[in-house]
């Protein structure tokens, strides 16, 4: 019980603040970094026109999500954004299922990951609605359709972000809390396996697959 | 006071569990109720899919049934964790913890009993669809129980956290509104949540060729309506890990407790406004699904609308936390 | 604990002001929801209008935010002028 709260970070004081390093969401991110990595040589260094499994496997990632982004963005936007869609959810499926391997945790389960995503999609969702738009044009929606809804829809763009980090870190962490209170009530007996299956993997894969499709969203609906 | 911290931290936790689990009961119960009537109904009409329509029944009960399993969890945390270190503000805490989770379970609970009741209809109406509408009601509902994720982590962070370097007074408020505000919030966004489910569900039975856009649709709808609780869920975190300082007056603590009260109450309306609104754009994709991408773009304006609302309580939530 | 008079005002002001928001954000947030599904009904159903339909249920969920709005003014007078 007393492991849920204990975090091992690294604090660096520099220039007078506290650099603060929370070791196991780094440590695990890289993991999960080495293991894309890995995939990705598996699944292209052939390029046979008979697929061998990973290939296939990288086949079905690419084919949907380009048609996600195409259906959502037009064609030549598309192929710029398509592959920011696909790395964004294989990196996010990968950590949510990460929780599942023994001494192993999700690096989704630290806000600062989730967090960061939703920025990163922010980010780029306005870059490309003043790059497509021109600032002008961008600075005017906000004061769409009454004068005064200026401070109320800036309010709803920083909520965007909100929502969407929280989101996927409050449904990992919550996941992540279930499994270790219940199995710690019930003696590890039975339950865990079918939590783990719930928690981990099916609740895990949704949520990043939410996530892209919400960046993806954010990102055309700036564009139109 | 004439009892000493451990009988008030007692009294708080035994009555913090009672009411988890009395309220957590609620909306499990009305749920499954909903989807077994309607499960009847569907029978009624198609008595020779008898054992799929039962199956689906049962499968969507249990998911139903998981928030009120989390309101067990927390009853049960809540009745036996040993609270000895604990100070004046974590009796506040233990009953926050309780009323937390006890709200966050009554909308999901009621929100999941949507989604089984509209496959079971769906499988009368189309048998041969049944493994598609089992699949698109698992994942519905998981969707619709996160709010009661939210609540959980709440109550789960109000128990376990240490509070005695905080002051009781306005401490004590603010962990209350902390709980007021995960748990109220969460109901609103479990209906909403529900709604969507149910609408897509119908959807697919009476279009099975939209499937892949319904899917997409609802999973979209059900995030944003699950915005008003994340809202509350970040009002509640807020409320718990700020430091404040210790005051005689009753009016900062009255505020931080005004605060919570006011996103949880207020994120109510909205999730199941924006919910009834997706819905509604998920059933008529169903019905029309060439025209896929203007009713989203229709049904994500007005779901932006309805949010406004939400988006007010938020800022009089911060406004009496950071401001006054 | 002696309690003042002006501040149980405050807090009453606080309690008030939180009162006001939260329960007034629950009717336009159902019915704003309302206009939305069925304007998505409409356009659904004829969705050469689709035009005509965005701007009237928008124009509709604007009318429905006032109530909401007026709870907001509420709010804010309660926290910061009386």
């Amino acid at each position: 019980m007393n492991e849920l709260g204990k975090i091992h970070q690294l604090i660096i004081p520099f220039l007078g603040h506290n650099l603060t390093f929370n070791l196991e969401a780094i440590a695990m991110t890289w993991i999960v970094c080495g293991l894309l990595i890995i995939f990705g040589l598996l699944a292209t260094y052939k390029k046979a026109r008979i697929p061998g499994s990973w290939q296939i496997l990288g086949e079905l990632f690419v084919t949907q999500f380009f048609s996600l982004a195409e259906d959502a963005l037009d064609k030549e936007m598309a192929k710029k954004y398509g592959p920011l869609i696909c790395a964004l959810f294989m990196f996010l499926v990968l950590s949510n299922w990460l929780g599942i391997l023994p001494h192993l945790e999700e690096p989704t389960r630290d806000l600062n990951t989730p967090l960061s995503l939703g920025i990163m999609g922010f980010v780029i969702a306005h870059y490309v609605a003043i790059k497509t738009k021109g600032l002008k044009a961008y600075i005017k929606e906000y004061f769409e359709p009454i004068f005064f809804m200026m401070p109320l829809n800036l309010i709803g763009e920083l909520a965007k972000i909100v929502s969407i980090s929280f989101r996927l870190f409050g449904n990992i962490m919550g996941g992540s809390i279930i499994i270790l209170v219940v199995s710690y009530l019930t003696y590890n007996i039975l339950l865990p396996p079918f939590l783990n299956a719930f928690f981990g993997l099916f609740v895990g894969a949704i949520q990043a697959f939410v996530f892209t499709m919400l960046t993806l969203v954010y990102i055309s609906v700036q564009v139109k | 006071m004439p009892f000493d911290v451990q009988t008030w931290i007692g009294i708080a936790a035994y009555t913090g569990g009672g009411l988890a689990m009395g309220l957590g009961a609620i909306g499990a119960a009305i749920g499954e109720g909903y989807t077994a009537a309607e499960a009847n109904y569907a029978l009624s009409r198609a008595p020779q899919s008898a054992g799929d329509i039962f199956k689906t029944m049962l499968v969507g009960q249990a998911i139903a049934e998981s928030a009120s399993i989390f309101a067990l969890v927390v009853a049960m945390l809540l009745l036996f964790t040993d609270f000895s270190s604990g100070s004046l503000v974590t009796v506040f805490a233990v009953m926050a913890a309780g009323l937390s989770m006890g709200f966050g379970a009554i909308g999901s609970g009621v929100g999941s009993g949507f989604p089984a009741a509209a496959a079971c209809t769906g499988m009368a109406r189309q048998p041969a669809m049944g493994a598609r509408l089992t699949t698109n009601m698992l994942v519905g509902s998981a969707v619709c129980q996160t709010p009661s994720i939210f609540a959980l982590v709440t109550s789960f962070i109000l128990i376990f956290t240490d509070f005695s370097a905080e002051p009781f007074n306005p401490a004590g408020a603010a962990v209350m509104g902390a709980g007021l505000a995960a748990g109220l919030a969460a109901i609103g966004s479990g209906i909403g949540g529900g709604a969507v489910a149910q609408a897509s569900c119908e959807g697919i039975a009476r279009n099975p060729g939209s499937q892949k856009q319904v899917v997409n649709v609802m999973l979209l709808g059900q995030a944003i309506t699950q915005t008003p609780a994340i809202l509350g869920l970040l009002v509640s975190f807020i409320l718990i890990f700020k430091q404040f300082e210790a005051t005689d007056a009753i009016a900062p603590g009255m505020a931080l407790f005004a605060s919570g009260l006011c996103m949880g109450i207020g994120a109510i309306g909205p999730g199941i406004g924006e919910g009834i609104a997706s819905s509604g754009g998920v059933r008529w994709i169903a019905k029309n699904p060439s025209i896929a991408g203007e009713l989203t773009r229709t049904m994500l304006v007005g779901m932006a609308v309805a949010e406004s609302t939400a988006i007010y309580s938020m800022v009089i939530a911060l406004v009496l936390i950071f401001v006054v | 604990m002696a309690i003042e008079g002006a501040d149980l005002v405050k807090a009453a002001a606080f309690l008030g002001a939180g009162l006001s928001m939260g329960l007034g954000a629950i009717g336009p947030g159902v019915g704003e929801g309302m206009a939305a599904a069925k304007a998505c009904e409409a356009i659904g159903r004829n969705p050469k209008e689709a035009g005509l339909l965005t701007r009237t249920m928008l124009v509709g969920q604007a009318v429905s935010e006032s109530t909401g709005i007026y709870s907001l003014v509420i709010a804010l007078l309660l926290l910061f002028v009386v």
